[in-house]
């Protein structure tokens, strides 16, 4: 019997050790049960001691856990439905209660589920669509976050945060917001081809007023050159020919008869003329 | 005592007289059963094996937490490391220093090149602030920068949080961002403000959940409006581009106008001035001669005037067609008057200039 001995105790030692001695990991806290009864809880990880046999070990994360709720429609304040898909993030800080109130994970996703899509239904009902969408999703997220905190506090879970990952039109409407879309480009379109056509009119009347203030402006100018020229012409000639005016108008005279009585100019003149005067009779004249 | 004997009397008896090998093995198999010693050696074996599992080896781009019975204990450096094999310690290797990355909004099915995508519409397709519809592809490529977070704090169904827990929290963050901003924003000069608030919003829910992972980079790949109106929205970037032409053609016409104009505006002022000139040096030239024609004139009036006179006379009718009536016959009647082609040239019937 004694070679026995060695193996039976080493054998012994083992199972004492198994069900005396247990593991808890980083990612873990477990609950000590006696019967079925709590005894405690251990959420420091590392290798722990119970009583074999009549105490049981029931391992509970202590990770932040993930809730996904699937998506669903809601009917906002402007009674327009919003397809909205959340989630949330938690941890459970106290397993007894956990373990007392929900027992385990799926359990506490299904309570998760009522309270959350309540109180996001209650928060949505109060916005407008268009809020809800732009600058009204961070409020609503932590105003639901707040709600459902208060709300799971008593099932011994920490709710981290509620987060609207996706906020969708409803599918069936798609078409209509395609439309939508359409007509919103197609104004854009046109208001762009307008503006160009306003702005081109703009620039050629623009052009054109400039182009005809320039010529006046020019025109404007060389009267008054002209103007100055004229005068003082007209101050040089009286200057000069004020001087003796009668003898002005004789030369000019003569000028103008030069200028004017051009080859075959028909001319009938009187034998009377002072030209004339020695015509028929050379005695007679004048000095 | 038979149990203890076996492991005993190999020794001592090599202690006394050293046997030759057929004797010992001679007496091992007389003395012990070969069964029992086997079991022995199979135990040491296994010891020995399962001590030298304890080693293991970190790569330089590598990291590695130690856990003793579940506690995080440390981190093992890079080179050969050793630690106390199952069930005592436990031991993680990442291969920290690489940047990973994820799909968002399609998946590369074969890398390329051509690289092959499959598209994820759920994923993709969101709505603007301005409640239009747009299609964004994201690469989100992040590292871990805390081990031990990425390893212990945060629960994912595909085991670590660069799982579900990134794509959630990087969904919520570019689809609120995309959310407060506008179709047209997002398409053209917005690009830059979505990767840079996507980036800071996910980092931020990736602190909050103590993931331990660091976005290195938010890049958009294909922004672009969903397949039924993107001729809609083709058209309208055409209708800027129309508008900018019609601008242009309106400068051109106004740069073509106003340099002309102003050419002919400096042309009419030249030719005004030129007027001005001529019209004021014609003055003086006549004044002048005028002058002094009229200080010879003073020196001897009477002949110069009766010269000057005759000379323009003696010119003048040099070259006219004459008709000298005299007084006898132009007294009683006019007999020429029909020869004359009215109106043209003035009879000139004069005695002034010779009568002064």
């Amino acid at each position: 019997m004694k070679k026995f001995i060695i193996p039976v105790f080493l054998g012994i030692i083992v199972f004492l050790a198994a069900s005396t001695l247990f593991k808890v990991d980083e990612t873990e806290q477990v609950l000590i049960t006696q019967f079925g009864k709590f005894v405690r809880s251990v959420r420091e990880p590392g290798l722990h001691v119970k009583l074999p046999f009549i105490q049981d070990v029931i391992r509970y994360e202590k990770r932040l856990l993930r809730y996904d709720a699937s998506p669903a429609e809601f009917l906002t304040r402007d009674k327009k439905t919003l397809v909205v898909d959340t989630y949330a993030r938690y941890r459970i800080v106290d397993p007894l209660i956990f373990f007392q109130t929900l027992l385990d994970v799926p359990r506490a996703h299904a309570r998760l589920d009522a309270i959350i899509s309540s109180s996001m239904r209650e928060a949505v009902a109060t916005h407008d669509q268009s809020d809800i969408i732009t600058e009204k999703r961070e409020p609503i997220m932590e105003e639901v976050a707040a709600d459902t905190r208060t709300q799971s506090s008593e099932f011994g879970i920490e709710i981290l945060d509620v987060r609207i990952k996706r906020t969708d039109l409803p599918r069936e409407i798609a078409e209509s917001i395609f439309a939508r879309m359409r007509a919103e480009r197609e104004r854009i379109s046109k208001r762009y081809r307008s503006e160009g056509a306003e702005e081109q009119l703009k620039i050629k009347a623009q052009t054109d007023k400039e182009r005809a203030i320039i010529i006046a402006e020019a025109k404007r100018q060389s009267q008054v050159l002209r103007g100055v020229g004229d005068g003082d012409a007209i101050k040089i000639y009286a200057k000069a020919l004020g001087q003796d005016p009668e003898f002005y108008s004789f030369v000019k005279s003569l000028q103008i008869y030069r200028d004017s009585l051009k080859e075959g100019t028909k001319v009938v003149l009187s034998a009377d003329s002072s030209l004339f005067q020695y015509l028929e009779n050379p005695k007679v004249g004048k000095p | 005592m038979a149990f203890n004997d076996p492991g005993q009397s190999p020794w001592n008896k090599r202690g006394n007289v050293p046997p030759g090998i057929d004797e010992f093995l001679d007496q091992l198999k007389q003395k012990f059963s070969f069964k029992f010693f086997n079991i022995w050696l199979l135990l040491a074996v296994v010891v020995v094996a399962w001590g030298l599992s304890g080693i293991f080896i970190v790569n330089p781009d590598e990291m590695a937490v130690l856990r003793r019975f579940g506690k995080m204990t440390g981190m093992a450096n890079p080179g050969i490391n050793y630690r106390i094999p199952w069930p005592v310690d436990e031991v993680d290797v990442v291969k920290v220093a690489r940047i990973r990355s994820m799909e968002l909004g399609f998946r590369t099915v074969q890398e390329g090149p051509p690289a092959r995508v499959r598209l994820f519409p759920v994923e993709s397709l969101m709505i603007t602030g301005d409640e239009n519809l747009v299609n964004i592809q994201v690469v989100v490529q992040y590292r871990i920068n805390d081990l031990p977070n990425y390893l212990f704090k945060v629960w994912d169904p595909q085991g670590n949080p660069e799982g579900r827990t990134l794509r959630d929290a990087a969904e919520t963050a570019l689809r609120g961002v995309v959310g407060s901003m506008t179709v047209d924003n997002i398409l053209t000069i917005g690009r830059a403000q979505v990767q840079n608030q996507t980036k800071e919003h996910l980092q931020q829910l990736m602190d909050l959940y103590k993931t331990g992972i660091l976005i290195t980079e938010v890049k958009l790949q294909a922004v672009e409006p969903p397949e039924p109106v993107q001729a809609s929205f083709k058209d309208v970037v055409s209708a800027k581009e129309d508008r900018e032409r019609i601008i242009n053609e309106a400068r051109a016409y106004q740069e073509d106008l106003l340099p002309k104009a102003r050419g002919e505006a400096e042309q009419m002022l030249r030719a005004a001035e030129a007027y001005k000139e001529n019209k004021i040096r014609e003055a003086q030239g006549d004044s002048e001669r005028f002058l002094s024609m009229l200080v010879e004139y003073r020196a001897a009036k009477t002949v110069t005037r009766r010269r000057l006179y005759l000379e323009t006379m003696s010119e003048v009718l040099s070259k006219v067609d004459k008709t000298v009536i005299s007084s006898q016959v132009g007294g009683k009647t006019l007999p020429l008057l029909p020869l004359l082609e009215g109106g043209k040239s003035n009879p000139l019937t004069t005695g002034q200039g010779g009568n002064q």
